[in-house]
């Protein structure tokens, strides 16, 4: 599990929209559900960010998914129990609207994989170019086994995690994660062949 | 954990959200609130649109009921009219047969 980002002062949402006009207004009141409902969207913004851009490849449609989960988080948030709670329906509802978003758009690809612009990752590790090249890879799997792979990767979760996010037995996870991974496995070595 | 799982949690890491995101979520909401609860201003223009369209209907079935009496009362005028010259052609025919036996019988 990442750090929670050290959360600000908060003010109504009104507030908070018209915070550019009088900057010093946005200390002057706090109510409870939108406090609560700032420090979610502050804490989690990267990670719903990152879950979408990772499957969908493409940035202005992330940006949608998570607008729309988090406007659902708004009003789901009183029946939501801890902070953890929040952390797992935030998964699960990007996970379930990347995927109907994916299949949405169907077979009409907007953009090129190879046209895409990388966001800036918080701290890049390892070679940017393997990193680019299976995020590629990754974007040709099937939805279903894309999102297995990015559960597991990105957020670290358990297969058994995974199944209860979504929705699908154990088994059928810890199958997509082995036979997407040898996929990937062999597309790399391909590629690395072609290289070379 | 072999090599490309490690690979790939370093490809997969968490990217920063555009710097938008959140604003365009509160702007969001806040169009959402708007939206979901009318103003008094609207519900006073919706009050006032209702009275004026009642006042219209009232106004057009009376005009309707003011020229159905009118055309009544025509009406009846124009039957006292009729009735009146059938009465006075009734007299003139009645003075003429009048007259007329009366000469008759002179000769």
């Amino acid at each position: 599990m990442r750090p929670a980002v050290p959360v600000a002062p908060y003010c109504s949402l009104e507030m908070l929209t018209e915070a550019k006009a009088e900057p010093q207004a946005k200390t002057a009141c706090k109510p409870v559900s939108e406090i609560a409902f700032a420090e979610a969207l502050r804490a989690n913004q990267s990670m719903v960010f990152s879950l979408a851009y990772h499957f969908l490849r493409d940035r202005g449609a992330a940006e949608e998914v998570a607008q729309d989960v988090f406007m659902q988080l708004y009003r789901k948030l009183d029946e939501l129990a801890s902070p953890r709670h929040v952390v797992f329906w935030l998964r699960k509802t990007t996970s379930h609207r990347c995927i109907d978003y994916a299949r949405r758009r169907g077979a009409q690809s907007t953009i090129a994989l190879e046209e895409t612009r990388e966001p800036s990752a918080a701290q890049q590790r390892g070679d940017p170019l393997l990193n680019r090249r299976l995020r590629q890879l990754l974007a040709t799997l099937a939805e279903k086994p894309r999102m297995v792979m990015i559960l597991r990767y990105q957020e670290d979760l358990t297969p058994d995690e995974i199944a209860e996010l979504l929705e699908m037995p154990v088994r059928t996870v810890k199958s997509h994660l082995h036979r997407s991974l040898a996929i990937l496995r062999e597309k790399i070595e391909r590629s690395i062949g072609d290289i070379r | 954990m072999d090599d490309l799982e490690q690979q790939l949690r370093n490809a997969l890491a968490h990217v920063e959200q555009p710097p938008t995101l959140e604003a365009k979520v509160f702007a969001a909401l806040a169009r959402a609130r708007s939206t979901s609860r009318p103003s008094r201003f609207v519900f006073w223009r919706f009050e006032a649109a209702a009275v004026a369209a009642m006042l219209l209907l009232a106004a057009v079935s009376w005009a309707g009921h003011e020229r159905e009496i009118r055309e009544r009362a025509a009406g009846e005028a124009a039957k006292a009219r009729l009735q009146l010259a059938l009465k006075i052609t009734v007299t003139e025919l009645s003075k003429i047969q009048q007259t007329v036996r009366t000469s008759s019988e002179q000769e």
